[in-house]
C-alpha cells in the first residue's frame, strides 16, 4: 500500500515540480523509466507468486536502470544508440508483457 | 533483517503449495500448478533466462524450480518443509484454506491493511523515483520542442537543412515584399503629390469658376445711379475693363461674375445671371489695385462714360477685398473634357 502511495506521490510530484531534465541524463531517462517499469512488474509478479524479496527488488530495480542506461550510453558511443535503445525497449517490453501475463493469471485466474 | 523477513512474509505463502505435491493426496492439484509455472518461461523464451536475475523472486526462483526435482526425491527435505509453515505460517493464514492462498489474496493482503515495514518503505522510495521519472519524462515529451528531443542525428541534420532552405526562401520572399513595399511607397508618394497639385489647381480654378471664396488686394467701385440711366452694357464695359486690367475675382452686389456671366436690362436695374440688382452697384474686385484703378479712370474710359450719364462713381483701393459670393459648380451638359 505504501509502495503504491509512493508511486502516486512520485507521479504527482513530477507533474507539479516539472524539473528541467539535465542534458546529460536526458537520453537515458526514458530507457531508465522503461527498465524500472520492468523491474516493478517483475516485483509485482514475484509478490503474487509469494516470493517477493525487497532486497532482490531493490537490486534488480537499480541494476535494471543502470544497465539500460549503460547500454544506451554505449550505443551512443558506438553510433548505434537509436537502434540499441529500440532493442532495449523491445526486450523490456517483451518481459513486461510476460510478467503482466503472469500477473493476469494470478489476479483473474485466466 | 530482510533475510529474516523473507521467510516470514513470503515463505508461508509459497511453501504450502510446494509441500502439497509431496503429499500424495493433493498431488493432482499440484500438477497443474507446476505446469502453469513452467508454462510461463516457455511462453516467452527470451524472458526465461533473465527471469532469474530480474524477478525479485530471483533468490527463490531457483529453489522453486528445483523443488519438484530436488526436494521430492529427498526424504530428508520433507520434514523441513512442513516445519516452516508452523514457524511463520500461522500468523498469516495457517488455516486449512492455506493452499488456496492465491495471488489475488496476496495482492489484497499486501495492499490492505497498509504495513509500514522497511521493505514497503524501500519499495515506496523506488516507486517514487519511478513515478517521478515517468512524470518528468512525460511532461518533457509533451513539451512543444519535444519533437527534436528524441530525434536522431541524421534526422536533426535533415531538419536543419530544411530549416535553412525555408529560411532562404523566406528571406527571398521578404526581399521581394520589401521591394514591392518600396515601390508602393514611391508610387503613393507620387499619388500624394499629384493629389496635392490637383487640390491646388482645384482652388485656383475654383477662384475663376466662382466656386470658392477669394480674398486679396483690389478695389471697390461703387456706382450710384440716381437717374436710372445706367444700363447693362455699361456695367459689362466696366467688367470687361476690369478683366483687361487683370481682375481675378469680381462680384457685383452679391453676385459672382464668372466667365459665363451674362447681363441684361431689367426694370429699374440690371439682371446679372438672372439676379436682379439695383443701384448702387458695388463692385468688389480682386487684382492689382495699381492696375485696376487707372484702367477705370483712363480718359474716355468707364468712369467718364458713367459720369456722362449722371452717375456717381467712386473707386477705392483696398489691401483686403473679400469676394465671398459663390456660384454652384455646374456640370456642362454637352462639353466634355477632351484630355485623356
Amino acid at each position: 500500500m505504501i509502495a503504491v502511495l509512493g508511486l502516486i506521490v512520485g507521479v504527482v510530484a513530477g507533474l507539479l515540480v516539472r524539473p528541467e531534465v539535465p542534458a546529460v541524463v536526458e537520453p537515458y531517462l526514458p530507457i531508465a523509466v522503461v527498465a524500472a517499469l520492468d523491474a516493478v512488474f517483475g516485483g509485482l509478479r514475484a509478490m503474487l507468486d509469494g516470493i517477493f524479496d525487497d532486497k532482490v527488488f531493490v537490486v534488480s530495480f537499480l541494476s535494471n536502470v543502470v544497465v539500460a542506461a549503460l547500454i544506451v550510453f554505449l550505443g551512443d558511443k558506438l553510433g548505434v544508440g537509436a537502434q540499441l535503445s529500440t532493442g532495449v525497449v523491445v526486450v523490456l517490453g517483451i518481459r513486461i508483457f510476460s510478467n503482466a501475463a503472469a500477473i493476469r493469471r494470478h489476479v483473474f485466474r485466466a | 533483517m530482510s533475510e529474516r523477513e523473507q521467510p516470514e512474509t513470503t515463505r508461508p505463502a509459497v511453501t504450502p503449495p510446494r509441500s502439497a505435491p509431496d503429499t500424495p493426496a493433493s498431488a493432482p492439484e499440484a500438477a497443474p500448478r507446476a505446469g502453469l509455472r513452467r508454462e510461463l518461461p516457455a511462453e516467452v523464451p527470451p524472458a526465461a533466462p533473465q527471469d532469474a536475475s530480474d524477478r525479485t523472486g530471483a533468490s527463490e526462483a531457483p529453489r522453486q524450480t528445483s523443488a519438484p526435482q530436488a526436494h521430492t526425491p529427498h526424504a530428508s527435505q520433507q520434514p523441513q518443509t512442513p516445519q516452516k509453515p508452523q514457524e511463520s505460517g500461522t500468523p498469516a493464514a495457517g488455516e486449512p484454506g492455506e493452499p488456496v492462498l492465491t495471488g489475488r489474496r496476496r495482492l489484497v493482503n499486501g495492499l490492505w491493511p497498509p504495513r509500514v515495514t522497511r521493505a514497503q518503505l524501500i519499495v515506496a522510495l523506488l516507486l517514487f523515483g519511478l513515478g517521478f521519472g515517468l512524470a518528468v519524462q512525460v511532461a518533457s515529451t509533451s513539451d512543444t520542442d519535444s519533437a527534436l528531443r528524441g530525434a536522431r542525428q541524421e534526422d536533426l541534420v535533415r531538419i536543419l537543412d530544411e530549416l535553412d532552405d525555408r529560411t532562404e526562401r523566406l528571406e527571398d520572399e521578404k526581399q521581394g515584399l520589401e521591394k514591392q513595399r518600396e515601390e508602393l511607397e514611391n508610387s503613393s508618394d507620387q499619388a500624394e503629390e499629384a493629389r496635392r497639385q490637383t487640390i491646388e489647381k482645384e482652388r485656383q480654378l475654383g477662384v475663376l469658376a466662382g466656386t470658392v471664396a477669394a480674398q486679396g488686394p483690389g478695389i471697390e467701385m461703387t456706382i450710384e445711379d440716381t437717374k436710372g440711366t445706367v444700363e447693362s452694357d455699361m456695367l459689362l464695359d466696366a467688367i470687361q475693363e476690369l478683366r483687361a486690367a487683370g481682375a481675378e475675382a469680381i462680384q457685383v452686389n452679391g453676385v459672382r461674375v464668372v466667365a459665363g456671366t451674362y447681363l441684361s436690362d431689367a426694370d429699374g436695374g440690371v439682371s446679372v445671371d438672372g439676379n436682379k440688382i439695383k443701384s448702387p452697384y458695388r463692385f468688389k474686385v480682386i487684382g492689382k489695385p495699381q492696375d485696376l484703378e487707372p484702367a477705370l479712370n483712363i480718359p474716355g474710359g468707364v468712369v467718364q462714360t458713367l459720369e456722362k450719364e449722371q452717375a456717381t462713381v467712386t473707386v477705392e483701393r483696398s489691401d483686403k477685398i473679400v469676394v465671398d459670393a459663390l456660384r454652384a459648380p455646374k456640370r456642362p451638359d454637352y462639353a466634355r473634357s477632351s484630355s485623356q
